[in-house]
């Protein structure tokens, strides 16, 4: 079978209903940043000096780099440790990452006050700072993912260049440019590829170094000094999962056949995931005994309670069964539990568990910082469309051979 | 000039020799041949030197004072054991033990313009004495005049530096932190206002009229004279030993007991209940703060042993004033205005005093004891006699009857001296 | 990118691919270390550092400080009379991007008879949670003690206000281009050419005193003990998160007058041991690559074997 498919562009309608929709969102999200820029942050967030961070960095930047994460899982399951069944699904994971990555990036850059300013990580450094490391990590992890891109955007494009009327001088230019990278990437990929996956060890984690500095601000739940090594952990679990989620979800969007012998095989290494991630949690928890916040019943316990039963512990049940794993719907409902769970953990982590000591009144994110951070992800998904059908990025069946298949099913 | 340089060095040498065994230093190792370092050395010899031979010094206030006159020890103001002109090492006031000089409230100013400052307001008149006569009921002059020697009243200024930013021991205050203390302290407490208008003067203010208007209004203006209660009776809120009854007038009057010995950190509010107004009859109400046992019964522990002793304060009903009567002694004319210690001698101890005269009058002797004091000079004939020749007994509470020597002789019509003027 | 390489001898050129790689990661794990290093001399372990004690017992809430406050740092100031208004005193307040400094009150408690007034403003931390957070390193902890915020090189990410366990930083959220963190610097510019900080210059009853942490430490204990009934017997900032410059004392227990639980390990040690940890000279992350290198090598080759392996198999 797999030899019958590889990557080529998809071919649909780009405007569906459903497409329509997520640009309208968008829309509504630009009007909003439009605002932030033009009257600054206090105009449309709900921020104020008590909660410095809302979920432009809980949502945006923590969950959408923990949501990224699929493209390092499948580039070391891949290129790294060469599980052959995963060839199909690198590509598309490569895409979700770094259009997660972009999405990360930007939603610094509007969360950042001085967004002119953000190349200043790039010349002022300072090693202590766990947001220092993250920034670079997340700067060059870009770059490397869309290095990672170029054979993507060269396989689409060599030897087609036919740059329109006056651009046209430039076609032979432009060629010998694609040629160029095309060779030379391919001798040197194998660097970034590794590169890539250190990276996002380091920033993974580091990104949970972020709170810890935040210290007594923290609830206790979640405040521990191994933060780093859950957010690294779970970003692991989460990888597989987000990468069957997105696959069930395009295979939906442009109505072709999911590859269900790839995800439920991948599938089955995430109850092991989740259990070593369930176990460091909950020793965690005991080492420092703060399982007697549980016995308090208020936000912290209840989010504590349903990132831990809903997002680890019930898709762990859920992706041991073989019926489960077989089942499309159901192996969409148990990642999506695993992406929701770890999502929900960020956010938790970066607003649920901030808790300062002289707020007046928790936060809430107001509609102009929802409608921003939702823009964002309509653009995101908007963008993702327009990508796969126009690179070879998801793997088809070939044309004719799908008629074929077609034909003979029918 | 080398002879010079030698003759230096020895008179040098001598001198630092006789430094050493003075233990005026503490640094023997600096009596080297270095004739710059000699001449310090030198200098600083002299001026110790000049201060033993001559015990009155004048201060870097220019405040004259001397130290052998002092009924103080070098540790009240030094910290160290050999304080030398050098390095007094003068302990950081306010000093633990002060010294001061009382003076009556009305010796010192009426008013006095405080003016040392320049700042956002302008200068305010303090009415000294009124303040003074307050000082009196609680800590007297010392109050804020927290570190006097037996000279002259020292300015504020002398210790307390008028440029904040120049302040160089940050133990001492400056000028305005040190003002501001004193009148906060009392005045947060007595008005609960820290109005700063409430002293100094408004910019719409004419300064020359509010200087009038202050004289005028408190130039001849007296704290009225403290009423002192009798006794203070303290209902507590147990069952038993409900009341407790102090004897203001018997402490202060019959033990000698100073205002500020028991209110010296008393404040305003302590009498003047700013908050219940209820200061209607003698019994004082004070302001009901947490305080632990300890601190409760301090007043009191601080003299009276109180550990198993409590039925002695505290009982069932409010007590009378002590009658020294019911010891069998009656205190009568001569004896009412003496302070209990005058004939209890031993501290704490009331008991067993011989009703005998001369058991405290030992004066009362042939020879010693001048009989004018009673009135009566006794004649050559009669001044020769021992005491108890007419005293029977020694019991001077009765007088001697002329017959038991003289048949016939009477008391007035004949007497054995002449009468004079009580002394 | 298996294939392309396949042409070549693939386990030399892996080696020496693999060695630029290694010798570019180490060149510029270089210079983070080097500057660690560098903050860690001149920053933290200075004898020299200045601080002010507050004491509390003294503060009569004339707010005075917050109007000199507002002068030395050139904010619009309102006549000084309005600073006289104590019904700011129903809400507790904080500082602001406008205020660096405010005094709340707190109803007598324990032995204080009146009101007790509680100035607020940048702690000056010995070890800054705010320095050892900033992404670009925007915080400088002076000799003097002062810790002060670089304009030229924050970017606004709002970190420092994460990390400050006394949530001093504030931010200007209503200012679309340039806005600031603003937090108390100790008037480092006036401590400069010789000043003291201008709150401490207009306390009218020196509640407020500046002078080296050290002598202030001494006074604030000879202070309690004194005064032994006046105090609550603690300095607040003498051990608080590793110490700090401004240093409290006062007549009750320090959480009643709403100071934080801070503790007294510094705000920034968790953090720095697990970022020193994990970039111990760039050796964990260059291992972790070797490592990886080496077992993508191991697999490609296996990979290889077999693939060739079976196009042998095909041709026969």
């Amino acid at each position: 079978m797999s030899e019958l498919i590889y990557p080529q562009p998809v071919k649909a309608k780009f405007f569906t209903p459903g497409m329509i929709i997520v640009s309208l969102i968008a829309l509504n999200g630009i009007v909003f940043l439009a605002i932030r820029f033009l009257f600054g942050i206090g105009a449309v967030t709900n921020l104020n000096n008590q909660y410095p961070w809302g979920i432009w960095i809980g949502v945006d930047v923590a969950a959408g780099v923990v949501l990224a994460a699929g493209g390092f899982v499948s580039a070391a399951m891949g290129h790294i440790f060469h599980l052959p069944y995963m060839k199909l699904v690198v590509r598309p994971a490569l895409l979700t990452a770094m259009l997660g990555y972009t999405f990360v990036a930007f939603a610094v850059f509007v969360d950042i006050g001085r967004w002119y300013y953000i190349w200043h990580p790039l010349v002022m450094w300072n090693g202590t700072s766990p947001l220092f490391e993250v920034g670079i990590c997340v700067m060059i992890y870009l770059t490397v993912l869309y290095i990672e891109f170029t054979p993507i955007l060269t396989e689409r494009f060599r030897g087609k260049v036919n740059l329109p009327s006056i651009l046209r001088v430039f076609n032979g230019l432009v060629e010998w440019i694609l040629k160029l990278l095309d060779n030379t990437l391919g001798k040197v990929m194998f660097l970034f590829l590794i590169a890539g996956v250190v990276l996002s060890t380091l920033h993974q984690s580091s990104l949970g170094t972020l709170m810890v500095i935040a210290g007594y601000k923290m609830h206790p739940l979640w405040q521990t000094p191994i933060l780093p090594l859950l957010f690294f952990i779970s970003a692991v679990c989460v990888g597989i999962p987000m990468i069957i989620f997105e696959s069930l979800i395009a295979s939906r969007s442009f109505k072709i056949e999911p590859e269900m012998h790839v995800l439920s095989k991948i599938a089955g290494y995430v109850p092991l995931l989740l259990g070593i991630y369930l176990a460091f949690k909950l020793g965690d928890m005991f080492i420092r005994q703060s399982f007697v916040y549980m016995t308090e019943i208020n936000k912290f316990s209840i989010a504590f309670i349903i990132e831990i039963v809903f997002g680890v512990i019930l898709p762990m049940i859920m992706l041991m069964s073989r019926r489960v794993l077989n089942s499309p719907f159901w192996l969409f409902i148990a990642s999506a539990l695993v992406v929701l769970g770890v999502g929900i953990n960020r956010i938790n982590n970066f607003i649920i568990a901030y808790r300062p000591f002289y707020a007046k009144s928790a936060y809430i994110p107001s509609f102009g910082e929802i409608s921003v951070t939702l823009g964002c992800i309509a653009l995101t998904v908007i963008l993702y469309r327009a990508i796969v059908m126009i690179f070879p990025v998801i793997s088809l069946p070939k044309q004719d051979d799908l008629k074929e298949l077609k034909h003979n099913r029918g | 000039m080398k002879s010079k340089i030698k003759f230096l060095s020895f008179i040098v040498f001598v001198l630092a020799i006789t430094f050493t065994f003075t233990q005026c230093s503490h640094n023997d190792k600096e009596h080297s041949n270095d004739s710059d370092k000699a001449s310090v050395l030198d200098d600083s010899f002299d001026k110790i030197d000049d201060s033993q031979s001559n015990s009155i010094e004048i201060n870097e206030h220019g405040v004259k004072f001397d130290h052998t006159k002092m009924a103080l020890s070098c540790k009240d103001c030094h910290s160290c054991q050999y304080p030398t002109k050098q390095k007094p090492c003068l302990i950081n006031c306010p000093r633990k033990q002060l010294i001061t000089v009382y003076h009556a409230p009305e010796e010192g100013p009426t008013l006095v313009e405080m003016n040392q400052i320049k700042g956002d307001y302008k200068p305010f008149m303090f009415t000294h004495k009124l303040h003074a006569q307050m000082a009196n009921m609680t800590g007297g002059c010392q109050t804020c005049h927290h570190y006097n020697t037996t000279g002259p009243i020292q300015k504020c200024s002398n210790c307390h530096e008028s440029d904040r930013a120049k302040v160089k021991n940050i133990h001492i205050p400056d000028l305005e932190s040190a003002y501001h203390r004193m009148c906060l302290t009392c005045h947060r407490e007595w008005s609960h206002s820290t109005d700063c208008q409430q002293c100094h003067l408004s910019k719409d203010q004419n300064p020359e009229e509010y200087k009038k208007s202050k004289i005028a209004k408190y130039q001849h203006k007296d704290h009225p004279p403290l009423v002192e209660p009798g006794k203070i009776v303290y209902q507590t809120k147990h069952s038993s030993g409900k009341f407790v009854t102090f004897q203001h007038e018997d402490h202060t009057k019959l033990f000698g007991l100073e205002c500020k010995s028991c209110h010296g950190d008393d404040n305003c509010i302590s009498c003047h209940d700013y908050w219940n107004k209820q200061t209607g009859n003698n019994t004082v109400k004070f302001k009901k703060t947490h305080k632990t046992f300890q601190q409760h019964h301090n007043p009191c522990s601080n003299c009276h042993t109180i550990q198993n002793n409590c039925g002695k304060c505290h009982k069932e009903q409010e007590v009378d004033k002590f009658n020294h009567s019911s010891t069998g002694f009656n205190l009568g004319t001569n004896h009412s205005h003496l302070q209990c210690n005058a004939c209890h001698k031993k501290t704490g101890v009331f008991k067993g005093l011989n009703k005998n005269c001369t058991s405290c009058h030992n004066n009362f002797v042939m020879g010693k004891f001048d009989h004018k004091k009673t009135g009566l000079q006794l004649n050559e004939m009669h001044a020769d006699f021992d005491c108890s020749s007419c005293h029977t007994n020694n019991n001077f509470a009765v007088s001697p009857v002329c017959n038991d020597c003289h048949d016939g002789y009477s008391y007035p019509a004949k007497k054995p001296g002449k009468l004079v003027k009580k002394k | 990118m298996d294939e392309k390489v396949k042409n070549q001898n693939p386990r030399r050129t892996f080696l020496k691919q693999f060695a630029v790689g290694t010798a570019a990661s180490v060149g510029v794990s270089l210079i983070p270390t080097k500057t660690e290093a560098k903050f860690k001399d001149t920053q933290r372990e200075n004898e020299t550092r200045m601080g002010v004690l507050f004491d509390a017992t003294l503060c009569a809430g004339c707010r005075n400080c917050e109007r000199a406050c507002k002068v030395a740092h050139n904010f619009p100031v309102d006549d000084i009379e309005t600073f006289r208004d104590r019904s700011v005193y129903k809400e507790y307040r904080r500082p602001s991007p406008n205020n660096y400094t405010v005094v709340n009150e707190f109803p007598p408690s324990g032995v204080a008879t009146f009101p007790i007034d509680v100035k607020v403003q940048c702690m000056h931390c010995n070890e800054p949670a705010c320095a050892s957070a900033c992404i670009v390193g925007a915080f400088t902890k002076h000799a003097s003690g002062a810790v002060t915020w670089n304009s030229d090189m924050c970017i606004g990410c709002r970190y420092c206000m994460v990390a400050c366990p006394f949530q001093i930083p504030t931010f200007e959220y209503d200012k679309a281009i340039q806005p600031k963190i603003q937090k108390c610097d100790l008037c480092f510019e006036r401590t400069k050419v010789g000043k003291i900080p201008a709150c401490v210059e207009n306390c009218p009853v020196g509640a407020l005193t500046y002078g080296p942490r050290e002598e202030l430490l001494l006074l604030a204990k000879e202070k309690i003990e004194r005064h032994p009934d006046k105090y609550y017997h603690h300095v607040f900032g003498e051990y608080e998160v590793g110490g700090t410059s401004w240093l409290y004392v006062a007549p009750v227990e320090f959480s009643e007058l709403k100071f934080p639980p801070v503790g007294d390990s510094p705000a920034p040690g968790v953090t720095e041991a697990i970022q020193h940890g994990i970039f111990a000279y760039f050796i964990p992350p260059l291992a972790l690559f070797s490592w990886l290198g080496g077992v993508m090598y191991v697999n490609n080759r296996k990979n290889k074997k077999i693939e060739n392996e079976a196009n042998e198999g095909e041709k026969k």
